[in-house]
């Protein structure tokens, strides 16, 4: 069995996080009123007044003066859906992300003996899913992909619409030929014929429907009756690496603080031989015994995995870093990973196969010497005609 | 082309240095320098590409200019970098010479080491084009920078562009491919009095690219641009 959850767009989910106060308001997401864009996601209440994904923000204007625009905040979307399909990975690692944003998937077989109730289960993940993004999610559960999320459409919240394999055709029947992926020829033909609804469709034979409308209409065909041979593709969760020690008793030189480092080094870079990575950044965080915790990141222009390589980028910014109390725990964290093949092909073409941007390169300079090292100048027409006014020096 | 030839030429170089004979087609792709007449000097179309030409003569005499003009030009085209070592960029002036300020990053370093530093990351991480503003104070420790730094633009396609107001160290003159000397004329009015800009003489005291010696009289015109 597949079982769909069914959020609202991951834009909307990621305003409403952000300022609690929208939820209940006219909200559209897609850009600020006056701009030429289109509606990617609205609120209930907005749709109640006829806004629909696709059109002009300003005729959404239009429809719903009083309603609040935002752009949509990409990062944040995407923080959203990463945070839905990790919750659901928690359950069982059948998950897989669809192409509905707001929606994810996920195969029950292999959870019967961990949750032999199933609507305990149904529970357990809508009550996951509301505490991690603030919403409750619908639910359908059904044999197929296509079926599952037909019922996770039609559920209300906190009532899952289960669809059992035998009752597939039963529940489908019901609903019109709309909600099958049909192109317009074929739905103009389904129409002339008076097939108007699943049911009616269902009732042709699979021989007669395709000498009618040919091989490529079969696959409707199959979905009208709960045959959707699409399968899930895995989600994989985010790699963190990362390795901690406390240090006991506190240590309040740089000697050992380097060579715990070197250590920490060694852990985070078997991590990602044996994954075949390798990181941009490091980020280390010092915890001071009585003073806050002392963040330091370190960039790479390549992706590096060797103890040696990370240690060496590491061990000068631990000495200048400004410690104003001994240090109870030293963690190490690999971030940007990429796979460390990259590499390889510096080996057999100049420069040593890849490139570093230029944000990067500006982003490692000022990391290294200061924010003030690489700047932009921008010059203000309207200012007075004194250098100082007209000229704002901005960090790159 | 024959072996034997290849040899002679071979010992001409040797014997003559850079008035022996050369192919015609440039040896060295160019950038445009976005003023015609220091292209036309150069003998290959422009500024050197993976190479460090020179900018050198008195204050006043024009080649901080010049050499702005070619940022002007290569920021339309690309990301430039401005190594401001003396403080004393004008963007506005930049602006004004047609600079796209969005394509320019200013560098401005507390030492010779951190400046070296950027222009070598800056120019492998695809900047098109870094132009040096050197101190006029001299530089200790930029004879050991320079070849890094050379092999880097060359191996990133590119152009540096070095500015220096003093008398240059055996070192800049020795990595330089192509030394521009600039030497400040006299002012120009117009028959109504007005100021019409400032006459420059260039001059090619070394090009490994191109028979140097070539001189040129250009006129910088006032108001800039």
């Amino acid at each position: 069995m597949i079982c769909c959850v069914r959020t609202p767009h991951p834009s909307l989910v990621a305003a409403w996080l952000k300022a609690p106060t929208l939820r209940g308001r006219s909200l559209v997401i897609g850009g600020l009123a006056h701009e030429r864009a289109s509606v990617t996601t609205a609120s209930a209440e907005a749709r109640g007044q006829g806004v629909v994904e696709g059109m002009g923000l300003n005729q959404a204007q239009q429809f719903t003066p009083d309603a609040i625009f935002q752009p949509v905040d990409e990062e944040a979307t995407a923080r959203v859906r990463q945070f839905l399909l990790s919750t659901l990975h928690h359950f069982t690692p059948d998950v897989a992300a669809a192409e509905d944003p707001g929606c994810a998937f996920l195969k029950l077989d292999r959870l019967a003996l961990r949750w032999p109730d199933r609507s305990a289960l149904l529970a357990a993940i809508s009550r996951a899913i509301d505490a991690v993004i603030r919403v409750t999610p619908t639910i359908g559960v059904a044999s197929s992909i296509f079926v599952s999320k037909l019922a996770a459409d039609h559920a209300t919240v906190g009532v899952p619409v289960i669809v059992e394999p035998e009752k597939t055709c039963a529940y489908l029947s019901r609903y019109p030929i709309d909600v099958l992926p049909l192109d317009d020829d074929l739905r103009e033909y389904l129409e002339l014929l008076g097939l108007r609804t699943i049911g009616r469709l269902q009732t042709i034979s699979r021989h007669a429907f395709r000498r009618q409308f040919g091989q490529k209409a079969l696959d409707i065909y199959d979905l009208a009756h709960g045959n959707d041979r699409r399968r899930l593709r895995p989600f994989r969760p985010p790699v963190r690496i990362e390795a901690s020690e406390p240090l006991e008793p506190p240590v309040d030189n740089t000697e050992a603080l380097q060579f715990i480092a070197r250590a920490l080094a060694e852990r985070v870079s078997a991590s990602l031989l044996a994954q075949g990575l390798g990181t941009r950044v490091v980020r280390i965080t010092l915890i001071q015994e009585s003073a806050p915790p002392l963040p330091i990141e370190v960039r790479f222009a390549y992706p590096m995995t060797t103890a040696g390589e990370l240690f060496d980028g590491i061990r000068p910014r631990l000495l200048r870093a400004s410690i104003v109390a001994p240090l109870e725990r030293i963690t190490m964290r690999a971030g940007r990973l990429e796979a460390a093949y990259v590499r390889q092909p510096g080996l057999l073409i100049r420069r040593d196969g890849f490139k570093e941007s230029i944000a990067d390169a500006v982003a490692r300079l000022q990391e290294e010497y200061g924010p003030s090292l690489v700047q932009r100048a921008e010059v203000q027409a309207d200012a007075a005609p004194l250098a100082d006014h007209r000229v704002l020096w901005k960090p790159a | 082309m024959p072996d034997r030839l290849q040899q002679a030429i071979t010992v001409l170089q040797t014997r003559f240095g850079s008035a022996a004979p050369r192919p015609a087609a440039p040896p060295c792709p160019a950038r445009p320098s976005g003023v015609a007449e220091i292209d036309a000097l150069t003998g290959i179309g422009g500024w050197p590409v993976g190479r460090l030409s020179l900018l050198a003569g008195q204050k006043g005499s024009g080649k901080r200019t010049i050499a702005q003009q070619s940022v002007a030009a290569a920021s339309r085209e690309g990301a430039v970098a401005y190594v401001d070592f003396p403080s004393r960029l004008d963007p506005e002036f930049l602006q004004r010479g047609g600079t796209r300020l969005d394509h320019l990053l200013v560098v401005r370093p507390k030492s010779l080491k951190d400046g070296m530093t950027s222009v070598r990351v800056l120019a492998r991480a695809g900047v098109d084009l870094i132009c040096i503003d050197l101190p006029r104070t001299r530089s200790a420790g930029l004879d050991a920078e320079l070849p890094h730094l050379l092999h880097r633009a060359a191996e990133a396609d590119c152009t540096l562009l070095l500015i220096h107001d003093a008398e240059p160290d055996d070192a800049i003159r020795y990595y330089a491919s192509l030394i521009l000397a600039f030497q400040r004329n006299t002012w120009v009015f117009r028959r109504d009095g007005d100021l019409e800009g400032l006459l420059v003489d260039a001059t090619v005291v070394k090009n490994r690219l191109a028979p140097p010696g070539v001189k040129r009289r250009l006129l910088i015109p006032y108001p800039i641009p």
